[in-house]
């Protein structure tokens, strides 16, 4: 999943840039609203986590534009400002959420992943195919029981994957959901990424969840289907 | 219920009403006089007819009664009456009405001048009685010998007239007044009424608009056009709070907006720092901790910022007066900037003499030169210079320092000295938190000195006036010790 995180604290831009990493998304960070309209623009994230007052461009003003720009990726806005009429004008201008600072992490955290959930139209924070589970809530992935160890990438990859089964996931877009802006990307990256995926997720005779779908990119049936 | 409208309803009613009654009654008044003086020259002129009939001669006396003249006085219903007297109080001739039984009261004026007086008849209604006491004329038919003196025999006439028909008319009158009077009392008091309201109209429509305000529609104001012009001056007032109320409501508004973001976020800050560490403990950084240092230093640097003003503010600081020289405390204030003023090329250019000195409080006075110099050095344009002089004031020494900025408009101006304004709506800068100036001006403040702005095309000039010079205070020391 990969998120786009504009806030122009510094201190905040760290912290929760780093701890957003460690729960195993892709960020990338902005520290003023022009900058960060410009990147929202550019790339597909998954949720976009927007500060109120910004330089250059104020948060609100950004998410009319990228509203009028018929973008749909849902944003949750992140300030300080917590008035009714704040509130109703963030949502109003077309926020999905609103957080006001200071703020749990963990609420935070959850939020995000709400958001992302429903940027694949699905509210359980399990998937399940087959007897692969996968926990977006507690980020641990189990086939029969037994727990995979995943990195945080790989999880995120596995469960792009696992949200969009059924669908031929092109490389490009892997790339651009799982890997943050400026990550020095080889032509095989996502490639021995799903290969090492693919492995760790394999059982004895049984064929492989993740299909590669030649010159297209790869695929895990929809075995509800 | 104290209500002006109610008030000068009820005042102009029953002024007007008053007002009604005195001329009703005097017109009534002025009529009846005129109506019973019109009846008594209708007296005169009868009672002149009956003296005329009485003549003298040596005979005696004599009363000619004449048939044309006499019915009134023999006619059986309501007659009238008359007695005639000679001056030895005998009865000389009365009226065939007037039984031998009754007397008429015996009045009397001159024959030019009668007595007039109501009384009661012996019929017993009521009556006007008119008398004369005249020397009747001589006998023609019986002329007096010759030699003999003048007759100067003198009776007495009084005559009575019934005066129901005067009576009535006078009732006529006093019914018509009473209810022409009654009318218009109801009309003015219906006129009033609707005057009154007419003419309050617009303090109701004023009163009804101002009911219409509360804290949350303070950008409405008074209309002020097609307003009576006594009420203009009121409506401009009104109108003049109102811009002070919804000014200082914006101001304590965004200094709450401000507060909350200045406090919020390194709260925010410091929790997600420490969150994210105690989540993956494993990768807790010496960053993470400086970080938190750093955010623990700024919120303590306003909390500070925020008691030296509460101090300022509730007089609480005790200023110890001594000589200061100015140069010297200057550059001992700009020191700690020197560094980051190289970094933007900035110059200093210090027009103050080296024994320029001021009797003020060495701390607080250093205190308002680094807040003003700090500003000046991060808000200056690269490469441009900050100046500072010394000019007379009157008696008194004030400081100019001034410097380039390129982000203030004239608009920002007066809210420059605001707690917690930035010119960055974003407010940005983890190192000023719009503190400072505001400080600043509290320090001068306990200090009796004042600290104003004013903005030059791109150049911000900061004037701390009022300073006592030391000469100055020598002066006054010399005089109070003289005195």
């Amino acid at each position: 999943m990969r998120l786009l995180l504009i806030e122009d604290s510094a201190r905040l831009q760290a912290s929760v840039g780093r701890g957003l990493r460690k729960a195993g998304y892709a960020v990338d960070v902005r520290g003023d609203g022009e900058e960060g309209l410009w990147l929202a623009e550019s790339n597909e994230y998954d949720a976009i986590i927007l500060d109120l007052m910004l330089p250059k461009l104020d948060g609100l003003a950004l998410l009319r534009r990228l509203r009028a720009n018929k973008n749909g990726t849902h944003v949750l806005i992140l300030t300080a400002k917590d008035t009714v009429e704040n509130r109703v004008d963030g949502l109003q201008a077309g926020a999905d959420d609103y957080l006001v600072k200071p703020f749990a992490f963990e609420e935070l955290l959850a939020r995000v992943q709400s958001l992302c959930r429903r940027s694949y139209q699905s509210k359980n924070p399990k998937i399940d195919i087959g007897d692969l589970e996968i926990d977006t809530v507690t980020r641990v992935a189990s086939r029969k029981g037994k727990q995979i160890e995943l990195t945080p990438r790989e999880f995120m990859l596995l469960e792009y994957l696992a949200l969009r089964r059924g669908q031929t996931v092109s490389r490009t877009q892997i790339e651009a959901h799982i890997y943050p802006d400026g990550a020095d990307l080889m032509s095989n990256t996502v490639d021995s990424a799903v290969c090492i995926l693919r492995k760790k997720i394999s059982r004895e005779g049984t064929p492989p969840l993740i299909q590669t779908r030649r010159g297209m990119g790869y695929v895990i049936p929809d075995q509800s289907r | 219920m104290n209500s002006i409208q109610k008030r000068l309803i009820i005042t102009l009613g029953a002024i007007c009403c008053l007002l009604w009654c005195a001329g009703s009654i005097a017109a009534y008044l002025a009529t009846r006089a005129g109506l019973i003086s019109e009846f008594d020259s209708a007296l005169k002129t009868d009672i002149q007819a009956l003296a005329n009939m009485t003549e003298q001669s040596e005979a005696g006396l004599k009363f000619d009664a004449t048939g044309e003249f006499m019915p009134k006085f023999q006619r059986e219903e309501n007659p009238d009456y008359f007695q005639l007297w000679q001056d030895d109080g005998s009865t000389l001739y009365r009226s065939p009405s007037l039984s031998e039984d009754r007397d008429l009261p015996q009045q009397f004026g001159r024959l030019q001048s009668p007595r007039y007086w109501n009384v009661k008849l012996p019929d017993g209604s009521n009556g006007r009685a008119v008398g004369i006491r005249f020397a009747p004329k001589e006998d023609e038919d019986t002329p007096r010998s010759p030699g003999s003196p003048p007759l100067t025999k003198e009776v007495t006439i009084v005559a009575g007239f019934h005066r129901a028909e005067l009576d009535n008319r006078l009732s006529y009158l006093g019914i018509v007044l009473l209810l022409v009077g009654a009318v218009l009392a109801a009309a003015t008091t219906v006129a009033v009424n609707a005057v009154v309201r007419r003419g309050l109209r617009p303090l109701s429509i004023l009163a009804q608009h101002a009911e219409t305000i509360d804290a949350s529609s303070l950008q409405l104001r008074f209309p002020t056009t097609n307003l009576p012009i006594e009420l203009q001056p009121i409506a401009q007032r009104l109108n003049d709070l109102l811009t002070r109320l919804e000014a200082s409501f914006t101001r304590e508004r965004r200094f709450s907006a401000d507060v909350a973001h200045e406090l919020r976020t390194p709260i925010a800050e410091l929790r997600t720092v420490a969150e994210v560490a105690l989540k993956w403990p494993d990768d807790l950084s010496e960053q993470a901790l400086k970080e938190a240092l750093n955010i623990a230093l700024q919120m303590e640097s306003i909390a500070n910022g925020l008691m030296a003003l509460a101090r300022c503010e509730g007089s609480l600081l005790s200023p110890s007066p001594e000589r200061v020289p100015l140069a010297s405390l200057f550059q001992e204030a700009y020191h700690p900037f020197e560094a980051k003023a190289c970094e933007k090329q900035l110059s200093v250019s210090l027009d103050v003499p080296n024994d320029a000195c001021w009797f003020t409080d060495r701390t607080i006075l250093r205190s308002i030169f680094s807040n003003l110099l700090s500003n000046a050095v991060d808000n200056s344009r690269p490469a441009s210079s900050i100046k500072a002089r010394v000019e007379k004031n009157g008696t008194g020494e004030r400081l100019l320092i001034s410097n380039t900025n390129d982000a203030l408009v004239t608009d920002d101006i007066p809210h420059l000295f605001e707690r917690f304004w930035q010119k960055d709506a974003a407010r940005s800068s983890p190192d000023h938190c719009g503190l400072g100036l505001a400080l600043a001006r509290a320090y001068a403040q306990s200090l009796g000195m004042k600290l104003d702005a004013e903005l030059n095309h791109t150049e911000i000039v900061f004037t701390l006036s009022e300073a006592t010079p030391c000469d100055r205070q020598k002066a006054d020391s010399a005089f109070l010790n003289w005195s």
